[in-house]
C-alpha cells in the first residue's frame, strides 16, 4: 500500500501526546476513517491535527467551517466573474471557452487532488448545520464528488487523514456519527499539564511551573465562572509571569496572582477570581 | 469476535451500530490491534460515539474481560421505587405529601406521569442506599420516607385506604411519557425549529448576482455591468415566554432547558423572559423572576413581525388566571386578570404560540389549559407539536 500508511503517528515538538490517542490516531489512519474529536475548548483538538501534520511530514489543510457554509464552497467554486471578465476583454491567457480553467477548488478538493497525502483538519464542524455535516460526509466516505458545470468527477488521488473537531456539548448526528472514529480528549490532569508546560518552556523555573500550575487549576475550580481558562491561557498566564521583571514566585505562593486578565476573559469571571484572590491575601 | 461484548453493549444501552462492529472485526483482521489495552481504546473510538458513555463502556468492558459483575440498572430500580411511592401515595395522600415536603393540593394536580418524574427527581438526588440515615430514602432509619423506620409521621405500610384518585391509573402506565421517552432530543428540536427562519436581504451589497449580471451585461451589448445584492440574513425575531415558576413545571426542566439552549443558539434575536404559572403586569429577565422586570405594555414597542413563544403547563387554579387580583405576588395587582393580559399579548403578537409539556391528551381535565387554549393556538411540546407550531409560526396571516 502507500508507504505513508505504515507511518506511525507519534507525537510532535509542540505537542504532547497521550498513549490512548495516538493508538486511536493511528487506528484511524488505517482504517481510513475520519477522527472526530470532542472536548473542552483548550484541549488542543485542533493542535492535534498541527501535530500530525508536522510528525508525517504531511501537508495541512485547514477547513474552518462556518455557520453560514454551504458544502459546495468546501469542494470547489465556479469563478463565474472572472470569465465573464475574460470574455469581455480577452487578454488573459485562459481559454474561456474551457469551463475547467475557472474552477477552483475548495480545501476538501484541494485535499482531494493534492499530488500526496495530506492532513485535513475540518474545524469545528459543529457550526454547520445538519445537512452540512451529513453530506459532507458523503463525500468523504465516497472519496469523491461531481463538479456539476464540468459534469467532470474528482477522486481523491490520496486518502487524506480526516480529522474532525467539534465544540458542541450536542452530539452530531447517528449517521454522520455512524462513519466516523470517535474520541472525547479530557482535560489534562496537573501532571500533564506541567509535561505540556515544559514542552513549551524548557527552561523555565521549577518552582514557578509547580506553583503556577496549582494556582492555575485551583483557579478552574472556582464556582460559577463561565468561561473555565484553559491550556491556552495557562501558557500566555506563564509567558506573562516571564516577562514580568517584578514578578518573584513567592507572589503565587502567597495567594498574589497578577494578570488575572489573562486567565479571565469574561468581566464577570474576572470579578470574581479577583475577589477571591484578594479575600484569600487577608486571611 | 466479541459479539457478547458487544451485545452487552447495547444491553446497557449504548448505541452501537453493527456497521461499527465490522469496522471493529476489519481492524481486528487487519492485526491493527496488538493486545488488550489496544483492544479497549480501539473499541472505544470505533463503538462508542459519545464521551456520555465512556462510563458504561469501561463497566462493561471489566465486567466483560475482567468479570466484574455489572452494577444493577439503575433506572429500573427507579421506576419501582417510584412505582411503590405511587402505591403509597393511593393508600394516604397526605402522608406522601407530607413525606416529601410538597402541597397535597399541589400533588393532586399533577397528572401521574407527573408524579413519577417528579418522584424520580426526588430519588435521583440519594446518591447511594441509606440505611439508618436521617434524610433519605432507604430502610430501618427514621426518614419520614421509606421502610419499617420510626418516624411519627412515616408512612406505614398497607396502610389504610382513604382517598382515591385517577392517579391509580399511573400504575397501569398507560400513557406515553412524552417528556421522557419521547424522541425530543436537541437535534430534533434544531430538525423542527429549522424552518422557523426568515431570511431577509441585509447588509451591504457585496454578492454579485450572476444570473443578474449576465443578464445586464446583455442588455448593455456585452460591456459588463455588475449587479450586486444584499446576502440573506435570518432576522427572525423571537419572544420566548418561559414558566419556570412553581414545581409544576419541574418534571418539564429538561426538555424546556433543551428548547431554550436551542432557541439562543439558533436565532440572532431572541429574548428570553420568565413568568411563573401565567402573566399578569411583569415578565422578568432573570430567571429567579426578581431582579428584571419588564411592563407587559411595553412589549407594543416591539415588531408586531416578533413571533412570540410561550412554554408552559398552563395549569393552574382557575382564580388565578380569571380573578383581578389573582396574581400571588402582592405587587403585580394592577386589576387586570392575567386573562385579560394574554389576550393583549395574542393581539399585539398575531404571531404567536404556546408550548404545553402536558400531553395533549390530558388538557381536558385541566381548565385552565382549554381557556388559554381560546387565546394561543396551544401545542403540545413533542416533536409533532412543535412542527405543528411552526407551521404556524410561519403561516402568512
Amino acid at each position: 500500500m502507500n508507504e505513508n500508511m505504515t507511518q506511525e503517528f507519534q507525537g510532535a515538538t509542540k505537542y504532547v501526546l497521550d498513549q490512548e490517542l495516538a493508538a486511536i490516531v493511528n487506528i484511524s489512519m488505517r482504517l481510513e476513517m475520519p477522527l472526530l474529536l470532542k472536548g473542552e475548548p483548550g484541549t488542543g483538538k485542533t493542535m492535534l491535527a498541527y501535530a500530525i501534520a508536522e510528525n508525517l511530514d504531511m501537508p495541512l489543510i485547514v477547513l474552518n467551517v462556518k455557520s453560514s457554509m454551504k458544502l459546495v464552497e468546501a469542494l470547489y467554486q465556479y469563478d463565474t466573474l472572472t470569465r465573464l471578465n475574460d470574455s469581455r476583454f480577452g487578454d488573459s491567457k485562459r481559454d474561456v471557452s474551457d469551463i475547467d480553467e475557472y474552477i477552483k477548488m475548495g480545501k476538501i478538493g484541494q485535499a482531494f487532488v493534492a499530488d500526496r497525502r495530506t492532513v485535513l483538519l475540518i474545524d469545528e464542524i459543529d457550526k454547520a448545520d445538519t445537512d452540512f455535516q451529513d453530506d459532507m460526509l458523503d463525500v468523504l466516505d465516497q472519496m469523491q464528488f461531481d463538479i456539476i458545470e464540468t459534469d467532470r468527477t474528482i477522486k481523491a488521488g490520496h486518502r487524506p487523514v480526516i480529522i474532525i473537531t467539534s465544540n458542541a456539548k450536542k452530539d452530531l448526528s447517528d449517521p454522520f456519527l455512524g462513519r466516523c472514529n470517535f474520541h472525547h480528549i479530557a482535560f489534562p490532569d496537573p501532571k500533564m499539564m506541567r509535561k505540556i508546560i515544559h514542552v513549551h518552556f524548557p527552561d523555565l523555573d521549577e518552582k514557578l511551573a509547580d506553583n503556577a500550575i496549582k494556582a492555575f487549576f485551583n483557579m478552574r475550580e472556582i464556582d460559577g465562572i463561565e468561561k473555565k481558562p484553559a491550556t491556552r491561557e495557562l501558557i500566555n498566564w506563564i509567558r506573562a509571569l516571564n516577562a514580568d521583571p517584578d514578578f518573584r514566585v513567592k507572589d503565587l505562593i502567597n495567594g498574589k496572582l497578577p494578570f488575572l486578565g489573562v486567565l479571565f476573559k469574561k468581566s464577570p469571571d474576572y470579578e470574581r477570581a479577583q475577589n477571591l484572590t484578594s479575600r484569600k491575601r487577608l486571611f | 469476535m466479541f459479539v457478547k461484548f458487544f451485545y452487552t453493549l447495547k444491553e446497557v444501552g449504548i448505541p452501537v451500530s453493527p456497521t461499527a462492529f465490522l469496522t471493529l472485526q476489519k481492524a481486528l483482521y487487519n492485526g491493527m490491534v496488538a493486545g488488550l489495552d489496544d483492544f479497549y481504546t480501539c473499541a472505544r473510538a470505533i463503538l462508542v460515539k459519545s464521551e456520555r458513555y465512556f462510563d458504561l463502556y469501561d463497566q462493561v468492558f471489566a465486567h466483560h474481560f475482567e468479570g466484574i459483575p455489572l452494577p444493577d440498572n439503575e433506572g429500573f430500580e427507579i421506576d419501582e421505587i417510584a412505582r411503590g411511592l405511587l402505591d403509597e401515595w393511593l393508600k394516604n395522600p397526605k402522608m406522601v405529601a407530607d413525606a416529601l415536603g410538597i402541597d397535597e393540593d399541589k400533588l393532586n394536580k399533577m397528572t401521574p406521569d407527573e408524579l413519577i418524574e417528579y418522584f424520580k427527581e426526588r430519588l435521583k438526588d440519594q446518591d447511594g442506599r441509606h440505611d439508618g440515615g436521617g434524610k433519605w430514602i432507604g430502610t430501618g432509619g427514621y426518614s419520614p420516607v421509606g421502610h419499617s423506620g420510626y418516624h411519627p409521621g412515616g408512612m406505614r405500610v398497607g396502610g389504610v385506604s382513604q382517598n382515591k384518585s385517577a392517579v391509580k391509573v399511573a400504575n397501569e402506565r398507560r400513557y406515553k411519557d412524552y417528556s421522557t421517552s419521547g424522541p425530543l432530543t436537541q437535534a430534533n428540536i434544531g430538525e423542527a425549529l429549522k424552518r422557523l427562519r426568515n431570511l431577509v436581504p441585509a447588509g451591504p451589497k457585496d454578492q454579485v448576482n450572476v444570473d443578474e449580471t449576465i443578464r445586464e451585461t446583455m442588455r448593455n451589448a456585452g460591456e459588463i455591468e455588475l449587479v450586486f445584492d444584499r446576502a440573506l440574513k435570518d432576522r427572525l425575531k423571537v419572544i420566548l415566554a418561559i414558566d419556570n415558576g412553581g414545581w409544576s413545571m419541574d418534571p418539564h426542566i429538561d426538555i424546556v432547558q433543551t428548547l431554550f439552549d436551542y432557541a439562543r443558539a439558533q436565532f440572532k434575536e431572541v429574548k428570553t423572559y420568565f413568568f411563573h404559572n401565567t402573566i399578569y403586569d411583569y415578565v422578568w429577565e432573570d430567571p429567579a423572576r426578581y431582579k428584571k422586570p419588564k411592563k407587559i405594555i411595553e412589549f407594543t414597542r416591539n415588531d408586531p413581525e416578533t413571533r412570540l413563544i410561550i412554554v408552559g403547563d398552563a395549569s393552574m387554579a382557575p382564580y388565578e388566571l380569571m380573578a383581578h387580583d389573582g396574581s400571588i405576588h402582592i405587587s403585580e395587582r394592577s386589576g387586570r386578570p392575567s386573562i385579560q393580559q394574554l389576550r393583549f399579548l395574542a393581539e399585539t403578537f398575531p404571531h404567536c404560540i404556546w408550548l404545553n409539556p402536558v400531553p395533549e391528551s390530558m388538557w381536558g381535565y385541566t381548565h385552565t389549559i382549554m381557556t388559554i387554549n381560546t387565546i394561543f393556538p396551544m401545542y403540545e411540546l413533542s416533536l409533532d407539536g412543535l412542527e405543528k407550531a411552526v407551521t404556524k409560526l410561519m403561516a402568512k396571516d
